[in-house]
């Protein structure tokens, strides 16, 4: 069931390098959070219990409920232009992100440590790459923040890898992260709006007080 | 008994496409039966060859039409083993489908015809895109069967873990795409319009008439059936009784015909200059396919 997961958790990352729509793209960051929560389950029966209520917590309400809708009713609010204005077209990035995918899945079958499960490596590390490329392929400053949080996804997929060691300040650090990113953003975005109807980051360059 | 249930049904395959088409419009539509009394009335008439085609254009139609049937020959189903079968007989399909579409395409160059040529220009192209996916697809069956043999790729793949609905799910939407390029039906061509700038198949056989074009226009039909019978496959286990066997099979086709006919009701066709990105993008469908049964192979462990 886990290994079900780790696969649609690669299928999700195939469609968001083409969805060509904002809205698919937060509704596949659900998809993630909820992944993420399935795996968590699965996966960590063997930490104590606070531990994995705070993670089951994390992934279930704010990755899958929180972050994603937080995102939706910023882009209502400000009128943002729905479609996903990539550098790179759509297909290209199915290409590329195919490329890191196989990539990321021969550099984890290589890896025979009986720590790390190679499935959760090679998905981690793909969720990583894909949200950096899509960090550097897309316009929209929305796109970069998705892009961070499907990074983020692939980090707290490799914590899960290693099992119950897991070191559980480092993914609660990262957490804040994000969330403070995401607020900032959401924040930015909503003052900033009034000012520019566009989230472009080419025509942001033009800022000026 | 499998050939006959293949040739029985590809007579109402085209039947049922049509009338679903018809149905979701709103119009009555011709009987099921009306492409049968079409080949008929066709396999009545004699062809016609034009001046200027050698011998190819002659026997590329029947060249076409035994390939696809020796095709069907190399295909279990269920229990029921192929009449033809080796280690490796999967390439060979492949193979065999590319050996008869070959022969149309150096058929279409023989008339002399630009739109021909260029009809035959595309219909390489995409078959030659589609191929990585459909291949990566029967090695992954060939991995987890450990075997090189279509009598023994679909009696490993059975459906104990949510992995293998996966991949059974996925399978079928690959081959479903793949039977729908290989006809150029909907979301890549649109076979309704005699528009020649958009045609990939129906330009190729624009030259043909009578008995030639209904064993091009049967062959087609076989083929979408043979594309079912490769789903049916996925789907049953070789313990099944024999009739159960058949009922399965029959039911997986006449859904794929009307599957077939809603999404050429509901789909508009692809851009002619997208298409081969539509295609290359079930690649990674194949590559989800092949990581999935790695998965079930413990490879990746």
């Amino acid at each position: 069931m886990g290994m079900l997961f780790i696969l649609l958790f690669f299928v999700s990352l195939f469609y968001i390098a083409i969805s060509g729509r904002l809205f698919t793209v937060l509704n596949l960051l659900i998809l993630q959070g909820l992944l993420l929560f399935g795996v968590a389950i699965i996966e960590l029966n063997e930490i104590n219990i606070v531990n994995l209520l705070i993670v089951l917590l994390e992934t279930l309400i704010f990755k899958a409920w929180f972050m994603p809708n937080y995102l939706k009713k910023v882009v209502n609010r400000n009128n943002i232009k729905r479609q996903v204005n990539p550098y790179i077209s759509g297909f290209n990035s199915l290409i590329i992100i195919s490329v890191i995918i196989i990539g990321n899945l021969i550099f984890a079958y290589y890896i025979q440590n009986t720590f790390l499960k190679p499935a959760y490596i090679a998905a981690a590390f793909s969720g990583i790459l894909t949200g950096l490329f899509l960090i550097i392929s897309r316009k929209e400053i929305l796109m970069h923040l998705v892009g961070y949080v499907v990074l983020e996804n692939g980090i707290v997929l490799l914590s899960f890898s290693v099992g119950k060691e897991m070191p559980f300040a480092v993914n609660a650090g990262i957490l804040l992260d994000i969330l403070i990113s995401v607020l900032i953003f959401g924040l930015f975005i909503n003052k900033i709006g009034k000012m520019f109807e566009d989230m472009d980051i080419t025509k942001l360059t033009s800022l000026s007080d | 008994m499998v050939l006959a249930a293949i040739i029985l049904l590809s007579l109402v395959f085209p039947g049922i496409i049509v009338k679903v088409k018809s149905k979701t419009s709103g119009r009555k539509g011709p009987s099921v039966w009306q492409p049968v009394y079409d080949l008929v009335k066709l396999f009545r008439k004699e062809a016609v060859y034009s001046k200027t085609t050698s011998w190819i254009f002659a026997w590329a139609p029947v060249m076409y039409f035994a390939s696809v049937i020796m095709a069907a020959l190399m295909l279990p189903l269920g229990k029921h083993g192929a009449v033809i079968s080796f280690q490796g007989d999967f390439i060979f399909f492949i193979y065999l489908l590319g050996l008869g579409k070959f022969f149309m395409i150096v058929a279409a160059l023989d008339t002399g015809s630009a739109f021909e040529g260029m009809g035959a220009s595309r219909e390489a192209l995409y078959s030659m895109l589609v191929e990585p996916a459909f291949f990566i697809l029967l090695a992954s069956l060939a991995l987890l069967s450990g075997t090189t043999s279509f009598e023994t790729f679909f009696h490993s793949l059975t459906f104990n873990s949510s992995i293998a609905i996966f991949i059974g799910v996925l399978a079928t939407y690959l081959i479903f795409h793949v039977a729908l390029l290989e006809n150029s039906r909907m979301p890549y061509d649109d076979p309704k319009t005699h528009l020649e700038l958009t045609m990939i198949h129906e330009v190729m056989v624009l030259d043909y008439c009578g008995f030639d074009l209904a064993l091009i226009q049967w062959a087609g039909h076989l083929k979408f059936v043979l594309y079912s019978l490769l789903v049916t496959n996925l789907f049953i286990a070789p313990s099944f009784p024999t009739w159960l066997t058949l009922l399965v099979f029959v039911t997986i086709t006449l859904l794929f015909a009307v599957a077939v006919g809603f999404v050429e009701s509901f789909r508009a066709r692809h851009k002619l200059r997208n298409n081969n990105k539509a295609i290359v993008i079930l690649i990674p469908i194949a590559i989800l396919i092949f990581f999935g049964s790695m998965l079930i192979m413990n490879k990746l462990f």
